[in-house]
């Protein structure tokens, strides 16, 4: 994948005129084409009841917490809106449309495992990695603790463990890989699910499914899925009955964010060229005879 | 020399400039296909029939329209849900008694979003079955069940604990909950009545006082209660968290009226003091007994305004004709020696609403009170006027 | 120009009251920095979800790289160009730059969680080509090795043929003095290598650093976003470079009560305008191309933040440094120097701290006393260690009649006299 990017970087640095065109058919096919088929989850918020199994299911699957189901019957903690964090990868918070303020709806929120994402072009040292089956996955090993990835999501996703002095992680969802979901399982929090608000299937399906359901409900959903193309498209998306402005799902442009640094950074170092010229430039001024002009010119 | 200075900066400039145009931002164009229409869109397999239409999740909405009214007596009264017994004891679904609400609101659609002529397809005949493992397109059971109970047990109680409904199994870990005082489940729903007439005292000063009449709404349009009470759920009543006042705008208080009364002027329902419902016989055309059992779309176009109708009988009874009209129906058989008469020889320039004209033949000044020409009948013949 | 100078170790006391208050905010940031290794970042910092990087990052490392490129800036000008009057100069902004880069190293090694996986990487399967933030980490950690090697002919001219080790290590004295004289035969010789590679990877990360907040266009404000972030970094860090050595020479000279170098700095100083100009000319024309203009005119806290920048920052300094009354005074070289440094500490805060905004914060964050104090015990403890240094090594440059009279060590003459 970053190779292709990598070998259209060069074509593009080369011949300026071709720059536009090319650029954004480069956005389209640069994408793995694993992304199509691989795992993904629709949110269905309209059929969300808010009922926090999927936080405690995942509670109970990485040993966050470890509360008892009871705790997350608690429906007095909708009065605020929570984050995820180290100890809880995913909450879901209580929003209302502001058209139909007497009906509550539901956002469960959690990494949205994007299909380019800037935690992982941002990693320092390869911690994060996208896998070619979606999801988006850390490797404390590696980990130095830059933070970095906190800084770059666009959705304040990753958590850290500020309190651990000595093993700080990075924290959020790791789409249950652990739970192997080549072999027809799948995430803790979408079997959880009573309502079943979360389908997991192939990305291409669940957009498919998605926007079947807008067509068949046009009342209930607005004609939006969110994450299909939000920074340049999610594993996770989510249907809503209002306009997610509401939610605290950020809004957020089509563009995929890695590019921005990628490019220039591809550019400046491509076959370490530019580096390499610089230094022989330099070398060669270095080699020249001292400039004694220069140094009769200079101020007394 | 200046020139030989500055390269490596120029240089350095030229690239990240480069870069800079490189990595600036534009929106990728997307292909939109159109919809194909096919049998596809709603089967999976080729071949469907009637006993397997191995259907997607279609729209509950497109499928509403094979339902059928199904009586009340036909549906059982409870059934056990037990796909759990190994975790909780079998549900107790009190059928009779949902269905008893859900006349309150859509009927039986309202959960059996498919429910064709004799039978009545359970649940668990199309969700989770084993001829649609993974259909991604349809609830499984469970995500069915928990739909339809919890989307509307939701709304009163916002109680999602799985022990509302379950009861754990004996041996398991979940915790077992003592039965909620305030929790309306297992009540019948005392009945519903329909008030005649609403009075409202609204802050319009030319008319503070708006006579809804409600019966008449119903009788005359054939309103169900949901197509008005729309929003009125379980919750609208019995929600435990559902504030004490909700004000609203003078657009929402008007919205239900506006559905059909959008072009009328205030005074159309404000007024200073309260008002009879309407009478036919206020128009000038007093019903009788035969129009009086029409709805009004029976002679007025529908979706359209009601206004003034023609009087002629012939406007709405294009049919009638000399030969074939029995007189009988308006309560009067004629004797045999009218029943040979031109029906303008009494009936002037065809003027049927007006009282037949005797003089021309008889100089007694009768009427067709004083001597009608005929027997007066009580119970006409029904036939003829519908 | 003034009689010949050279380079010697300066011979005073090393605490002085100021020194003294400078030595206990180094030790209240020491135990600052034992207080995070013990308890974590959390119990120190007031870093969060929302705000991963603080005034650490900001300051600590981000500023501290700005604030090194004297070192390569000198380089540049008195070796790859040959001005050779700046030789007197390169010798302080090389201490500088190494000091100030291995604190940028210290720096990065509180802020991050796992301090100990800071080798990272160094491990060809863990490089992150995609990374800017790889790209910095790479390129200081080669940096810092290329300003040892740079500092080391320093060390070589310090102790060559005067190692006396005491006691029974003194039989090393022979071997270790030999090496010095082989290190010092070779680093003759190859030195150029380092000095080149010392303005490429300066050129390299000082534009890294700048881009490793293009990658957050959804959470950065408007003024400070920017693709051209990289080349304005570049470019800042190229024009702080000489105004860093002006305001440590003066300061310097007036620790050391030594005559401060007009000519020499004036002459330096000469360049700023035009850096300065260009990083003006590139950063208008960034608002202008991106319609940003309406930001820097809503009088809103970072608007007010912009403005100082690029007026206190950049404009003012431009002035005073073109104008040649004010450039050969000390107070102007001074002010327009500190200006300079200042505008560009402001920038990098605003950058990393003021334009980012985390998308569900309601507080903004403010660093907590004790980041605050780790901060200025780092600085303080680059005082101290740059006050050691010159102390011991042939670095500040004092009239060579002045020397001779002073020194009793004619040996560090002749060095510095062959070395020539």
């Amino acid at each position: 994948m970053s190779l292709g990017r990598r070998d259209f970087l060069g074509l593009a640095a080369a011949s300026s005129v071709t720059l536009l065109a090319g650029k954004s058919l480069a956005n389209e096919q640069q994408l793995p084409k694993e992304c199509k088929d691989a795992c993904a989850v629709l949110v269905d918020t309209a059929v969300c009841i808010g009922c926090r199994k999927c936080e405690w299911a995942c509670n109970r699957q990485h040993n966050l917490s470890n509360q008892d189901m009871a705790a997350f019957d608690d429906k007095t903690i909708f009065k605020i809106q929570r984050r995820p964090d180290d100890k809880a990868y995913t909450v879901v918070n209580e929003f209302r449309d502001p058209s139909n303020p007497e009906k509550p709806y539901y956002t469960k929120v959690q990494c949205m495992h994007c299909l380019d994402p800037a935690c992982v072009s941002a990693c320092i040292v390869g911690a994060l990695e996208k896998l070619p089956n979606g999801p988006v996955v850390y490797d404390a090993w590696k980990c130095i603790g830059c933070r970095y990835c906190i800084v770059a999501c666009p959705f304040q996703i990753p958590a850290y463990e500020y309190d651990n002095a000595l093993t700080p992680q990075v924290r959020k969802c790791t789409f249950c890989t652990e739970r192997n979901l080549a072999e027809g399982n799948v995430p803790a929090c979408v079997e959880a699910c009573p309502n079943e608000a979360l389908t997991f299937g192939t990305r291409d399906d669940l957009i498919g499914l998605a926007h079947a359901r807008i067509k068949a409900y046009p009342d209930r959903y607005v004609d939006h899925v969110y994450g299909e193309h939000e920074v340049g498209g999610t594993s996770w998306m989510y249907l809503a009955p209002a306009d997610f402005k509401n939610t605290e799902l950020p809004e957020l442009p089509p563009d995929r964010i890695p590019p921005n640094t990628e490019n220039i950074q591809h550019a400046v170092f491509k076959w370490f060229v530019p580096p390499l010229a610089l230094y022989g430039l330099l070398g060669l001024i270095m080699a020249s005879k001292p400039d004694k002009e220069n140094e009769q010119e200079a101020e007394k | 020399m200046i020139s030989k200075k500055y390269m490596p900066a120029v240089a350095v400039v030229m690239v990240l400039l480069l870069s800079y145009l490189v990595s600036g931002s534009d929106i990728s164009q997307r292909d939109s296909q159109g919809p194909k229409i096919d049998c596809q869109e709603c089967h999976i397999c080729d071949v469907p029939t009637g006993r397997r239409p191995c259907l997607k999740t279609c729209p509950r909405t497109a499928m509403v329209h094979q339902a059928v009214k199904h009586d009340l007596s036909e549906a059982p009264d409870s059934m056990l849900l037990d796909e759990l017994v190994d975790e909780y004891q079998a549900v107790h679904f009190n059928h009779k008694l949902h269905a008893e609400m859900a006349e309150m609101g859509g009927d039986c659609v309202t959960c059996h979003h498919y429910s064709p002529k004799g039978h009545i397809p359970p649940c668990k005949e199309c969700h989770g079955g084993e001829e649609n493992p993974n259909n991604l397109n349809q609830p499984t059971l469970k995500g069915a069940y928990h739909r339809q109970c919890l989307s509307c047990h939701r709304e009163w109680s916002h109680d999602t604990k799985c022990v509302v409904c379950h009861i754990p199994a004996a041996g398991t870990t979940i915790a077992d909950h003592p039965p909620d005082s305030t929790d309306i489940m297992g009540i019948s729903h005392p009945v519903i009545t329909e008030p005649v007439k609403k009075v409202y005292h609204t802050p319009y000063e030319p008319g503070e006082i708006v006579t809804f009449q409600h019966k008449e709404h119903i009788d005359l349009f054939g309103f169900r209660c949901v197509d008005c009470h729309r929003k009125e759920n379980c919750s609208y009543c019995h929600d435990i968290q559902r504030p004490a006042t909700t004000s609203k705008t003078q657009e929402e208080v008007h919205a239900i009226c506006n559905d059909c009364h959008i072009d009328d002027e205030c005074s159309k329902c404000h007024d200073v003091k309260e008002r009879p419902g309407f009478s036919h016989n206020t128009t000038g055309w007093p019903l009788n007994r035969y129009h009086n059992t029409l709805d009004c779309w029976a002679c007025h176009p529908t979706g359209k305004r009601i206004s003034k109708l023609s009087k002629m009988c012939a406007s709405c009874h294009a049919g009638w004709s000399q030969e074939n009209f029995k007189h009988a129906v308006t309560g009067l058989r004629l004797d045999e020696v009218h029943s040979e008469m031109d029906c303008s020889d009494c009936h002037t320039d065809n003027q049927y609403d007006e009282d037949p004209v005797c003089s021309d033949c008889h100089d007694d000044d009768r009427t067709a009170e004083s001597a009608p020409p005929g027997m007066k009948i009580k119970h006409p013949g029904t036939q003829s006027s519908r | 120009m003034s009689a010949h100078e050279i380079p010697v170790p300066i011979k005073q006391q090393y605490f002085t009251p100021g020194v003294k208050v400078v030595f206990a905010v180094f030790l209240a940031g020491a135990v600052g920095v034992a207080y995070r290794f013990l308890y974590g970042l959390g119990a120190v910092t007031n870093l969060d979800n929302g705000y991963g990087w603080g005034i650490w990052i900001a300051i600590d490392v981000s500023c501290g790289v700005a604030l090194a490129a004297g070192g390569f800036t000198t380089a540049a000008i008195a070796e790859i160009f040959h001005k050779e009057k700046y030789h007197v100069i390169t010798r302080p902004a090389l201490l500088t730059a190494m000091l100030g880069y291995t604190f940028v190293g210290f720096g990065v090694m509180i802020d991050i969680g796992r301090w100990y996986n800071i080798w990272h990487p160094m491990l060809p399967d863990m490089w992150q080509g995609n990374s800017a933030l790889f790209e910095v980490g790479i390129c200081v950690m080669t940096y810092v090795t290329v300003l040892y090697f740079e500092f080391f002919p320093i060390v070589i001219e310090r102790f060559k043929s005067r190692v006396n080790l005491p006691a029974i290590i003194a039989v090393l004295n022979k071997p270790i003095d030999g090496i010095l004289h082989i290190a010092d035969k070779v680093l003759r010789k190859i030195g150029w290598v380092f000095i080149i590679a010392g303005v490429v990877l300066s050129f390299a990360h000082q534009s890294s650093l700048g881009t490793l907040m293009v990658l957050v266009p959804t959470k950065m404000h408007p003024l400070w976003y920017t693709h051209l972030s990289p080349l304005l970094f570049l470019i800042s860090a190229i024009a702080v470079g000489f105004p860093m050595v002006v305001f440590e020479s003066i300061l310097a000279s007036r620790s050391f009560k030594l005559k401060p170098e007009v000519p020499i700095l004036a002459s330096l100083a000469r360049y700023t305008p035009f850096l300065l100009g260009l990083y003006l000319a590139l950063k208008i024309g960034d608002l202008t191309i991106r319609e940003v203009w309406p930001y820097v005119f809503e009088f809103s806290t970072e608007s007010w933040l912009f403005m100082a920048e690029l007026v206190l920052g950049v404009i003012v300094p431009m002035i005073i440094l073109s104008i040649r009354k004010y450039r050969r005074t000390v107070g102007g070289l001074f002010t327009g120097a500190t200006l300079v440094i200042g505008g560009v500490v402001l920038n990098r805060i605003d950058v990393f701290l003021v334009a980012y905004k985390p998308l569900y914060q309601t507080k903004a964050y403010f660093p907590s006393i004790w980041e605050i104090l780790v901060t200025a015990g780092c600085i303080s403890a680059l005082i101290l260690l740059y006050r050691a240094f010159v102390m011991i090594f042939p670095v500040i440059s004092q009239p060579e009649d002045e020397v001779a009279g002073r020194m009793d060590d004619t040996s560090v003459k002749a060095n510095f006299s062959k070395a020539r």
